[in-house]
Formats: C-alpha cells, structure tokens, sequence
C-alpha cells in the first residue's frame, strides 16, 4: 500500500511518515500543495492524507482538481477545521473522511485502513481468501488457524495483493504500490517475496497470470 | 425616562460637586421655560396693574376735580360777608356723616370755613402752604381712620374783595374706595396670568416631549440593536440628530468589527495550536514512563481548552445575528451525506422523518449544523445500525429528534452526558464534549438538548430551538 501525506507542518509529517511506515506502508511526504496536486495526478496511491491549510494550492483545491481530473484513491482530510460546515464541504469536495487535528496516530492509522478496505471492496477488518487470513488490523496472517510469520514486505505485498482481489497486478504496479518515490525499482524484488509468500502460504495462494502479473483469488471464484 | 435613570447609579456620585443642574434634558429645558415664563409674567402683571392702577387713580381724581369745581361753582358770600353754598352739591355721600366723601373750604390758616356735613366734628387738615392757581392733590389721614385722598385748589372767589387771601377748595374721598376698585381687578389679573402661566409652562412641556422625541427614537433604536432586533439605526432621523445617529452606527460597525478580528484571532490561535498538539500528543505516546504520560495528560489538558475556548468564541457571535433563517431539511441532507461517508464502514443508515421540508430554524446555518450534526455523528459512533432524524413544530419552537437503535445510555447519565468536558466513555472518541457543544449553543438561542431512552433502544436527543417565522 502506497500513500501520500501532504502535511506542511514538518514535525507532523515527519511523524506520520514514519508512523505510517511503521504500519507497513509505503509513504511519500509533501508539504506543498503543488507537488500535491502533480503527485496525486501522477503516481498510483492507495490513499492520501491530506491536510488542508498548505502553501501555493489549498487542500480543498487540489482535493477538487483531483476529482474532476477523475482520480478516485481515497482522501482522507486532516484539518484543524473541525466544524460541521467545513466536514460537509470536505466530503463534498470529494473527500472520503475527516479527521480533525489533533488527533491520535492509532485512530488515523485505524480510519486509513477502514478506507483502504472499502476501497477495496472488503466489509470486514479480516480478509479470509480459502486457508489464508489477514487481520488488517494486527497485521497478522494465520493459515488454518496457524499464525504465520511474516516480514515488512511479504505482508505488505500479501495485504496489497488481498485488498485487489481478484485483479491482476504486474509487477510493476505491485512496485508502485509497495515503494515509496525513492525506492530504485527492481522488477526481480518482487519475484523473490512472491515466491517468499507462496512457501510459507501454500503454491495455490498466489496465482501467476502468464505475461501479466499476479493475483490472489478466493478458491470459490477460481473459475471466473 | 426619570425613573429610568433613578435606577441607575449615578456617575457624578462621590465627585464633591454638588450637582444642582437637573438631569434630564426635557426638565432643564421645561424649568428653564418655566422660569422665563413666569418672570415675563409677573413683569407684564405688575405692569398691567401699575398702568390700571394710574387709570383708576386719575378717573377717582378727575371725579374729585368735578366736585371741586362743583363746590366752588356753588360758593358765594352772603349778605353778612360769610362764604355760604347757594345750593348743596348733588353727592349725597357728602351729607352722610364719615361717609368717606367730605369737601371743606377753609381759609388760609387752614382754619374750616364751611364743611361738607358728612365730616361731622372733623376738619380736613390741608397744612400745605397756599399756592395760586393750580390744582393739588394730597394724602392725608381722615375720620374713622381712613386715609384720604384730597384734591384742593386755592381760588380767590369774584365777589371777594381783591386784597383778601385766597379760599382753600378741598375735596376729599376714602382711598379705601380706590382699593376696592383696585383688588378684584389685581384678582382677576393674577388669576389670568396664572392660568396663563400654566398653559404656557404645559406647552413647553409638550413642545420639549416632541422636540426630544427623536432622543427618545435613538434610545429605542439603541435597546434593539442591544436586543438583537436590529444591526444599524439608519433611517430617518433630524439633521441635529443625524451627525450623532451616523456617529453611533460607525462606532458599532467598528465594534462589529473589533469583536469579529478578536474573534478571528482566538479562533487563529486554537487552530494553529492543534497541530503542535497533535505532535506533541503523538510524540508522547510513542515513548513510554513517566515524563511521556505527563506530557500526555497535559496536552489533553490543552486540547480541552482549545476546544472549550473555540467553542466559546464561536457561541459568541451566536445571537448577534439578525433575522437568520435556516431551513432544517437541507443542513439534515448535507449532514447525513457527510455522516455516511465518514461511518461508511460502519453501514448505518440514516433516515430522516417528519420533514415538511418548510420548518425553519431562527439562527445561523453553522450553528445549527454543530448541534445537529454533533448529535447525529454520536448516534452514529453508537448505533447498530440505523439513526433516525426527525423534525417537527411543537408550542411554537422547532424539535428536532435524534434517535438511535445502540446500546443507549442509563438515565442517570444523561445529566452528566450534557455537562461540560465529561468524557463518560473514554474509549468512544470525544463523546462527552461534543454533547457539551450541542447544550451550549442550543442555550444561546435560548433552546435546550434533552436525552432520553429511545423507542429504537438507544439513546434518544432532543433539541429544542427557536422557530423561525415564514418567510414573506
């Protein structure tokens, strides 16, 4: 999962970063609202957090442009702005949630997972796909019932790869999604934690579309 | 007006000055007025006197003067060479004895020579020294006490021989006579010139009450803008009020606007300190032990006041609009949009009821979407899954319903849900202060919050608010 945090206060941003990457993601900081609007536009993020006092562009105007621009990631708003007013023109604008400062890093990282897994599709904090389990949560991974362990990467490419179920992911927008901007792309990574992944959970967990990429699918849909 | 301002303390009290000048502007002009009034009254009174008084005086002495010549007309000397009258004079006043009419003539030591009957034993005693030709007229005391008023001429008679010294003529009558005529007409004068005096003096009065009238305007003008019925005075006013009507409209929009940047700045400063807070809240609870929980406790601390005091500021300007109308039903769509986007993972629904779309709500549109909204977000945090929402008329003010299918709340906390800055569940993230939030602003517009248990199971919010009237 890749994220952007578009934060100005430098302190702050720093802090989410690392909490974020803590919590298993892939983050890029910004603290100008240009850089914002062409990082949003440009790159594939799985969510953004935004704050909405920036410098050059306003959160609420990138947030926009974003919109029409016809780029659908979810957007959580983080603002010192707590009124109703300004949450109805947020969510109007086009934002998924709210998060009024100052806030808890736990109930930040507790509402981006809420989004992402919408997103995805997924109702529940725990993504069951046949013997394998992932509690978004703990990020723990059971395999018939039994805790598997896991490290960084192989969960966060396991949980990307969970949240698309279904879909075909290449290995190129696997990277995307798992590195943040300064990471070197190295198409051969992604092989290695596949394969990691595909030990410690059973060959079938993992399918390989030929020429594609790869995609995780319920044993029940398998035919689709 | 003056009872008014009895009420109030007065300023000037404890400056030693004595203040002796009336207070009220419409008194200091009336006892002015009154003042001049009486004055030219009492001038013009004894004026009018004097001069009627002068009248009645020369007619009394022209009456005198006609007996005079009348007695002088009848005197003759007899055969004897005694001064007799050849007939009696047509006075019958002048035969009744101290009838106050007396005519003597007397030579020139002053000694009677004949005298009218009505003098009886007196004599007039005419010391004034002997004067030819003219007519004089003199006071003196008479019989009975009176005093008298005496015309007399010394007239040397034809008949006399040419050496003899000349006759004292003396008419006299009672001053008294004179006085009587005098008094009912000084009567009548004061009488009339009184009345005169109050109607004037009432005049002033209702002249002042109508020239103040428009100070009177300004005062009311004042206690509604006061009173919230009204933001300028404007309007029509006199060109010697206008200057200070204009005066006072800029003083309040400068107000206004003083009151709306400190405003601004205390709604400034909360914001910028959220996020410092937010670091420092973060930063303490990824480090562990004693120093970290007291930085944590701290900027809680902070974190409540910024809140309470933001609060505060906003519930401020609450009121002092005038004339807002927000209809519900709109504030209720947008809320309920934004709630199901932010509780999307939660799956309530919310279901608005009872809305005949035209109830309206009297204040502004933001305060409304924070009680509103800040009840409806807790329902929410707490229902399983469905909130209802209704509105609806009730003795003239606007209710709106919140009501949710959660576990609820015991009714002994419902007092302590709505107090100030109690959190009751730590783990639900600021429950308490929003419904402190809620029951504030809903005082201000002069409404209430009330919970409930809910027909739905949960906890059920009541917010009563001003209705606002149809709109022309």
């Amino acid at each position: 999962m890749r994220l952007l945090v578009v934060e100005d206060d430098p302190d702050l941003a720093g802090q989410l970063a690392e909490a974020l990457r803590e919590a298993g993601y892939a983050v890029d900081v910004t603290r100008d609202g240009e850089e914002a609007e062409f990082l949003g536009d440009t790159e594939p993020y799985d969510a953004v957090v935004l704050d909405l006092g920036l410098p050059n562009v306003d959160g609420m105007t990138i947030l926009e442009r974003w919109r029409e621009g016809g780029r659908t990631m979810p957007v959580l708003i983080l603002t010192a702005r707590d009124r109703w007013s300004d949450k109805v023109a947020g969510i109007d604008a086009g934002a998924d949630d709210y998060l009024a400062k100052p806030f808890r890093v736990e109930e930040l990282l507790a509402r981006l997972r809420a989004l992402i897994r919408r997103t995805g599709g997924l109702a529940s904090p725990v993504i069951e796909i046949g013997p394998v389990s992932i509690d978004t949560r703990s990020s723990r991974v059971t395999r018939d019932g039994t805790p598997v362990k896991l490290t960084g990467q192989e969960y966060r490419l396991l949980a990307y790869l969970a949240h698309n179920l279904g879909k075909v992911l290449s290995r190129t927008e696997l990277t995307e999604h798992l590195y943040d901007q300064d990471f070197d792309l190295d198409s051969n990574t992604i092989e290695v934690f596949v394969g990691r992944l595909r030990r410690k959970l059973g060959a079938e967990a993992i399918e390989t579309v030929r020429g594609l990429g790869y995609r995780m699918v319920r044993p029940e849909d398998a035919d689709l | 007006m003056p009872g008014r301002r009895a009420a109030r303390p007065c300023r000037r009290r404890g400056i030693s000055q004595v203040n002796t000048r009336p207070r009220s502007l419409a008194s200091r002009l009336v006892i002015a007025a009154i003042l001049w009034i009486a004055a030219a009254l009492a001038i013009g009174g004894l004026l009018i006197s004097a001069l009627f008084r002068d009248s009645v005086e020369r007619n009394f002495d022209t009456r005198l003067t006609v007996h005079v010549d009348s007695l002088i007309a009848v005197s003759r000397y007899d055969d004897s060479g005694r001064l007799i009258l050849s007939r009696t004079l047509p006075e019958p006043r002048f035969d009744l004895p101290y009838s106050g009419w007396y005519w003597q003539i007397s030579d020139q030591r002053g000694a009677a020579l004949v005298r009218s009957r009505s003098l009886w034993d007196q004599t007039l005693d005419i010391s004034a020294p002997g004067e030819q030709g003219g007519m004089r007229t003199e006071e003196l005391p008479g019989p009975d006490g009176a005093m008298l008023r005496v015309r007399f001429i010394d007239v040397t008679l034809p008949e006399m021989p040419p050496d003899a010294p000349p006759v004292r003529f003396a008419v006299a009558a009672d001053r008294r006579e004179l006085k009587d005529e005098l008094r009912p007409f000084n009567l009548a004068l004061l009488w009339s010139m009184g009345a005169l005096g109050l109607g004037l003096a009432a005049a002033v009065a209702i002249q002042v009450r109508f020239g103040l009238q428009p100070l009177r305007r300004v005062r009311i003008a004042l206690a509604d803008i006061r009173g919230g019925r009204t933001e300028r005075m404007e309007g029509d006013w006199p060109s010697e009020v206008q200057p200070l009507v204009s005066e006072l409209d800029s003083l309040l929009e400068h107000n206004a606007a003083v009151l709306d940047r400190a405003r601004t700045h205390v709604g400034n400063l909360a914001h910028a300190l959220k996020t410092p807070l937010a670091v420092l809240g973060n930063e303490a609870s990824r480090s562990r032990g004693p120093r970290a929980d007291a930085i944590d406790r701290q900027v809680v601390t902070m974190r409540r006041w910024v809140d309470h005091y933001l609060s505060r500021a906003r519930a401020a300007a609450t009121g002092a609009v005038l004339g807002a109308r927000t209809p519900v039903a709109p504030v209720i769509g947008d809320l309920k949009r934004t709630l199901e986007r932010i509780h999307a993972d939660r799956s309530v629904e919310i279901v608005a009821q009872g809305e005949d779309g035209s109830a309206a709500f009297r204040g502004e549109r933001e305060d409304l979407e924070e009680m509103i909204g800040n009840l409806l977000d807790n329902a929410c945090k707490w229902a399983a899954s469905r909130v209802t929402v209704s509105t609806a008329h009730k003795d003239g003010q606007l209710v709106v319903t919140i009501d949710d299918d959660g576990a609820g709340l015991p009714a002994s906390q419902h007092g302590e849900a709505i107090g100030r800055g109690r959190r009751l569940d730590e783990t639900s993230p600021g429950s308490g202060l929003g419904l402190a939030i809620v029951s504030e602003i809903a005082g201000l517009y002069g409404g209430e919050l009330q919970l409930d248990e809910s027909p739905m199971g949960g906890l059920r919010a009541e917010l009563t608010l001003p209705l606002a009237a149809e709109p022309d």
